[in-house]
């Protein structure tokens, strides 16, 4: 491994450091409105974002099927490292009832194949707002819809979030979106109806499904009786029809509870067989969720959900992808062949590869807000547990931020599972991450 | 002693719900915008500060969202009545919180910067009079109030508060704010520009917040909807 990569990690930290603001003195708050008054002058535009360098060292599990998937011919060690420096810029600007909004992602990193880049467009759309009832979005826009906080069923019109991460940005669809707006007195508070068209061509949203379709969805809500209820459909040839439910509601003033229900027309269910051969079936499946965020006294907040994901790979149809993936192995160890491994490696893409793929989790996140008397400081504890195979992940999580617009969160994930299970066979034993981002 | 008895008899010509009302609406319009500043103070000196608009309607309606720091800015909070969510810029889409759960660090929580009128969430059971002062002793109206019970030094002339006592259930004292600097915001609205809080449960920590442009505006409801939440900045 180089050293260019340490050398450069030491720079961006000294980066870091050297953009913090001066310590302030010991002297109590000035009390100037006039100068407040300065601060929060409103500006026509605005240009934010943030500074993020995060370094990984991933652990290896060279016994687990996608280790030798990866990695079959080539010796990478008990230990791989990857490089990651980024820059979110957001900006807006705004002239009457009309505003621009984006939001990109350049990233830079290094890992053992080298240095890699990539930019996107998160987010780039105009909004136009006659008044608090009304507004049009045209561009491209994240369109986020449910009440779960890891998995969201019924965003039938956005990319699935990463549970492992879930507050994380996402990448938006290119759509036209209006949010119509109605408050009552009584005990329907609010009505709120959200339409979106969604075009997808070889060139726009190409990644949504089927190409040349304009697609169309739409949510009602309802603040009714104290509960957030949302109905929501997506219909349009790009995917199949969907229907979905969701709502959210305090039992308590520390206790809440949600939930959804999407309701997928035509699904296609994948199936491994002991060849390796994949197969589809068409039905109608279920995917639900079920949560709570509850806070205790000591200001520990737990946030459990489990989720269905009745399209997911049941768990026959993964030890049968694992003891292929075995015998491929197997049969390149003896003869040097690797097209089998290949196979797998297609196979692992459209099943196992993709985030969450089977069919029962239980998510757990405790996190506990400034713990004695640490300002600014969050130790959290996530665990997402396949429940069909019982294997898991362990994740430990420190944030603080030490300075005004400085943040550091440190996580070490542990995957855990027996062989022929999902985080058993999983690349890694543990990955231990620092990211460092400074907001400017 | 027979005088130290006199002295806690109520004395006052209104009884404590109408004074406590007089004070909300003296600390407030029922419909206004503000800006404020919170700036949380460590025992070390060390401080950081945080801007926040704010925009209030009728006795159980307010939206929030940080303007600064940059690692915060369009993070919005919405309360309706007992019904609160939190709208984080990356996350996309609002969430539902409890309302108890606490939006930024430091000593002030949500019931402090969330806070709808003080006689929207408590009942005064009773008056102290104390020279040019009346203490109001105030009771939860629900459980799901962040402080069992308030006591509250008002100026018996300008029925505006000096300083407030926060406390749990058990009677255990929470925190204690302090109304400092009266300031004329103008169209009639005269009231302490500052509060302080420090807390026995975070010794050496102190809180402060300035109010700034703080004036009347009325919006309609919607708002102080879900869908809107997104969009609070756009009405400054």
């Amino acid at each position: 491994m180089s050293k260019a990569p340490v050398a450069y990690s030491v720079y961006v930290m000294s980066l870091f450091l050297a953009f913090l603001p001066p310590a302030f003195g010991q002297d109590e708050y000035r009390f100037d409105l006039s100068e407040i008054e300065k601060e929060i002058e409103k500006k026509p535009y605005h240009i934010g974002g943030f500074l993020e360098f995060r370094p990984i060292l991933f652990g290896l599990d060279t016994d687990a099927a996608f280790y030798k998937i990866k990695f079959f011919d080539q010796d990478q060690g008990s230990t791989l490292e990857q490089y990651n420096f980024g820059l979110r810029l957001e900006g807006s600007y705004q002239k009457g009832i009309a505003g621009l909004y984006f939001r990109t992602d350049s990233l830079l990193w290094y890992d053992y194949r080298g240095w890699d880049k990539d930019m996107t467009l998160l987010e780039g759309y105009l909004s136009l707002k006659p008044n608090p009832s009304q507004t049009l979005n045209t561009g491209k826009e994240v369109v986020q819809w449910g009440k779960g906080y890891a998995f969201n069923p019924v965003s039938f019109v956005s990319r699935p979030k990463n549970p492992d991460d879930p507050t994380e940005a996402l990448e938006g669809y290119y759509v036209v979106t209006a949010d119509l707006i109605k408050s009552f007195g009584g005990p329907l508070k609010t009505l709120a109806f959200t339409p979106v068209i969604l075009p997808v061509t070889e060139n726009i949203n190409d990644d949504f499904g089927k190409a040349d379709y304009i697609n169309f969805a739409a949510k009602l809500y309802f603040l009714l009786w104290d509960t957030d209820m949302d109905l929501m459909f997506f219909t349009g040839e790009s995917r199949t029809p969907r229907y979905g439910f969701d709502f959210a509601r305090n039992i308590k003033a520390n206790f809440e509870i949600h939930g959804e229900l999407a309701w997928i027309t035509d699904f296609k269910k994948k199936s491994i067989d002991p060849q390796g051969n994949l197969s589809t079936q068409e039905s109608d499946i279920l995917r639900a969720l079920f949560g709570i965020r509850y806070l205790t006294a000591s200001e520990i907040t737990y946030i459990i959900e489990y989720y269905h994901n009745g399209g997911g790979i049941d768990k026959d149809d993964a030890q049968n992808f694992f003891r292929f993936a075995d015998q491929a192995y197997d049969t390149f160890l003896s003869t040097g062949e690797s097209a089998p491994l290949t196979r797998t490696a297609q196979l692992s893409q459209a099943t196992l590869a993709t985030a969450k793929p089977m069919r029962d989790y239980l998510y757990f996140r405790a996190s506990w807000k400034e713990p004695f008397d640490i300002l600014y400081f969050t130790p959290a504890a996530i665990a997402i547990i396949n429940l069909n195979d019982q294997s898991f992940s362990l994740t430990p999580e420190f944030v603080y931020s030490p300075k005004t617009n400085l943040e550091f969160r440190l996580r070490t994930a542990f995957l855990i599972g027996d062989n022929h299970t999902e985080y058993g066979e999983k690349q890694n034993d543990y990955k231990i991450e620092l990211r460092a981002r400074f907001y400017f | 002693m027979f005088m130290c008895l006199l002295l806690a008899v109520p004395a006052y010509s209104d009884d404590g719900n109408t004074i406590l009302q007089k004070v909300d609406r003296n600390l407030n319009p029922e419909a206004f915008e503000m800006y404020r500043k919170l700036i949380n103070i460590e025992p070390n000196g060390s401080k950081k500060e945080f801007i926040m608009y704010s925009v209030k309607k009728g006795r159980d309606q307010i939206v929030s969202v940080f303007l600064s720091p940059a690692s915060e800015k369009g993070r919005a909070t919405l309360r309706v009545e007992e019904n609160m969510w939190l709208y984080i810029p990356n996350v996309g889409k609002p969430i539902r919180i409890t309302s108890l759960q606490s939006v930024t660090g430091g000593i002030f929580n949500n019931a402090d910067i969330m806070r709808l009128d003080y006689s929207a969430e408590y009942n005064c059971d009773r008056v102290e009079q104390q020279k040019g002062i009346l203490i109001l002793h105030l009771k939860a109206k629900t459980r799901a109030v962040a402080y069992d019970s308030v006591k509250m030094w008002v100026d018996d002339q300008k029925l505006l508060p000096s300083k407030i006592e926060c406390f749990a259930s058990s009677g255990m004292l929470i925190k204690t704010l302090y109304f400092k600097k009266t300031k004329d915001f103008g169209d009639g609205l005269i009231r302490p520009a500052v509060i302080e809080t420090d807390s026995p449960l975070h010794k050496g920590y102190k809180s402060i917040m300035i109010f700034a442009k703080m004036k009347k505006r009325e919006l309609p409801n919607e708002a102080f909807t879900l869908n809107f939440l997104s969009r609070v900045e756009s009405l400054r």
